[in-house]
């Protein structure tokens, strides 16, 4: 792998130097709703930021191994690794379907558009 | 070990009658008392080292889980405590000493006496902390100790006073320690927690001040431990009562400064040693074991200062002055005050985990066991030896990660231990990942590395299903096509067991 696109490190399979505070104001608002203090401690912010990212690190880690086979990494290569969780798998696919339904939404509506702007 | 031959068969003469720090007159009263268990301790005083220090050895080596405190009074301690490692009973003059507080040091001065040297004021020598410690604490040290050994100790022996405050002190400082650490003996040494007993109720008594604060609230808690050690603590049973009542008696000739600082520590202690009678008391059946760790103890003098916090916390102070012990066995914390017996025997005896600077204090106490438990379950108990399991569990545990850690480090040619080195240890072979503590780099995505043979294999076998596919469609319709379809699909796998070159033969 090259370095130079990697980052600080110089060693070729080295991490990438991680940006602190990524989720940071995200996360307050999250934690607030699941009964934290409306202004968290900036340390439980950090560690729960640190739990975050190795938790999406390990699953597209462990979703590239799965679709290294096939070559190309795709939505159901995530699915399958949460299908033990149902929670979590009911909540995903909702997602989903709910994201579609916005897509043909917008699609109808600028198609609906595109027919009035003819219409008139 | 040192359990100081020499406390055992003072106990018994000075709970008798406060009389001077000869153990003489003591021992014969005491025998009565105790008399089934500790014949020996009942010889007169003044008889030679060997047959005090023998009756002493018994009860000193239930006390001093540690290994003499005092390496100079071993002489006498080891003599006795191996020939009688199994005198749980001789425990029980030790609650005479502490009744009478004032007598029953001097009693145990003069027990030292005995087992080092009859008559002189042997005393000096400091009887093994192991049988002494049950209750001479020292004037200065303990303070707990102060208030259990009588201001005649003072007179007699400083040494052995120190002894056997330490050991008062380490037991319980306080009185109520005591019961706990006598009963609790460890099962290892079920010697020691005999001679414990004894002890306690004599600190508590001797100590009246601070069993009053203390010793009475923890006697209660004290008592019932010994209830349950049948075997070897019968007699300490019936001490802890004793002590219990006599707690009060007397002022603890002791200064107060040196109460408070045992106080807690026997405060703490004394919780964990309630559970660690019962496995002692279990452990009574193990004597011959723990006699003869008992009796490594004494070699593993140094480990001593640290069996000391792995002992009830009377025994622990048997080695060095009360006051040094005292201020390790608050700086170890009180986190292992309760090492359960076998934490002294592990490390007298260590089983291949165990090692021996380990045998003085364990990485977790009982009462943490407890803690976590009730985390889980608040109505959740735990077996005495289950506890003893986890704290082992748990410090192997530590052990075995921070030694490969440290091999990590200096794999990274670097002296220093860091929290990288652990955090991989655990991530790579515990499969334990520890947010919080990663740093700041993200881990690289290593992708799957595959040889190039096993591609090619992989391709071939792709091209050889996707010929089989194909063949059947080109093929003209009828039953044919459907037999061949079928018979290529069957091929396919068959292909893929195959080596390449079958496989290729078969597609062609």
């Amino acid at each position: 792998m090259n370095n130079a696109s990697a980052g600080p490190s110089s060693k070729s399979e080295t991490s990438l130097k991680r940006k602190r505070g990524v989720f940071q104001k995200d996360l307050q608002h999250m934690m607030y709703g699941f009964g934290d203090d409306p202004n968290p401690l900036p340390e439980t912010v950090a560690l729960m930021e640190d739990i975050v990212v190795e938790y999406v690190t390990d699953m597209v880690h462990k979703a590239q191994d799965i679709a290294s086979k096939r070559g190309k990494l795709l939505t159901e290569d995530f699915l399958f690794l949460i299908r033990k969780d149902l929670p979590k798998l009911n909540r995903c696919t909702e997602l989903l379907s709910m994201n579609e339904e916005l897509k043909q939404a917008r699609k109808a509506f600028d198609v609906d558009e595109e027919k009035l702007a003819q219409g008139d | 070990m040192d359990q100081p031959p020499l406390t055992s068969s003072e106990p018994p003469s000075t709970t008798t009658t406060p009389p001077p720090p000869i153990a003489v007159p003591a021992s014969p009263e005491q025998a009565p008392q105790q008399s089934p268990s500790q014949p020996q301790p009942q010889q007169p005083p003044s008889t030679t080292a060997t047959s005090t220090s023998s009756s002493l050895s018994q009860p000193p080596s239930p006390l001093n889980p540690n290994p003499s405190p005092k390496p100079p009074n071993s002489p006498i301690s080891p003599q006795s405590s191996q020939p009688q490692p199994q005198n749980p009973i001789l425990r029980t003059p030790f609650n005479r000493p502490w009744a009478p507080n004032p007598s029953p040091f001097s009693h145990f001065s003069s027990i030292p006496n005995h087992s080092t040297a009859p008559s002189s004021s042997s005393i000096t020598h400091s009887p093994r902390p192991g049988g002494m410690a049950i209750g001479v604490p020292a004037p200065h040290p303990t303070t707990s100790f102060s208030s259990l050994t009588p201001p005649s100790f003072s007179t007699t022996n400083p040494q052995v006073r120190q002894s056997i405050s330490g050991m008062m002190g380490s037991l319980g400082s306080g009185s109520s320690l005591r019961p706990s650490g006598v009963a609790a003996s460890l099962p290892q040494r079920p010697l020691q927690s005999s001679l414990r007993s004894p002890t306690g109720a004599n600190n508590q008594s001797t100590a009246p001040q601070n069993f009053q604060e203390h010793g009475h609230p923890r006697l209660p808690s004290v008592g019932s431990p010994g209830a349950p050690a049948p075997t070897t603590l019968q007699s300490p049973q019936s001490h802890n009562q004793p002590w219990l009542s006599s707690g009060s008696q007397g002022k603890p000739p002791l200064p107060p400064s040196f109460r408070p600082p045992m106080n807690p520590q026997l405060m703490q202690q004394r919780p964990h040693l309630p559970p660690s009678q019962q496995p002692a008391m279990s452990a009574s059946t193990q004597q011959p074991q723990t006699s003869s760790s008992l009796q490594s103890q004494p070699s593993s003098l140094a480990q001593q200062p640290q069996d000391h916090y792995s002992l009830p916390p009377s025994r622990v102070p048997q080695t060095l002055t009360h006051q040094q012990q005292m201020a390790r066995n608050r700086g170890l914390g009180n986190q292992r005050p309760f090492t359960p017996s076998m934490g002294p025997p592990s490390s007298v005896a260590p089983p291949a985990a165990v090692e021996p600077t380990e045998s003085c204090n364990r990485i977790i106490s009982k009462r943490s066991i407890q803690e976590i438990v009730a985390q889980i379950d608040p109505t959740e108990r735990l077996d005495p030896e289950v506890e003893d399991i986890l704290i082992d569990v748990a410090d192997e545990f530590v052990e075995s990660v921070t030694t490969f850690a440290c091999s990590l480090a200096k794999h990274r040619k670097s002296n220093t231990l860091e929290s990288k080195d652990i955090l991989l240890h655990l991530e790579k072979n515990w499969n334990m990942s520890l947010p919080g503590f990663g740093g700041d780099e993200i881990k690289c995505y290593k992708k799957p590395f595959g040889n190039d043979v096993h591609r090619e294999r992989l391709a071939a076998i792709k091209r050889s299903i996707a010929a089989a596919a194909e063949t059947p469609n080109t093929k003209s319709s009828g039953g044919q096509v459907g037999g061949g379809a079928k018979a290529h699909p069957v091929k396919a796998p068959g292909l893929v067991i195959g080596s390449p070159n079958p496989k290729a033969r078969e597609a062609t």
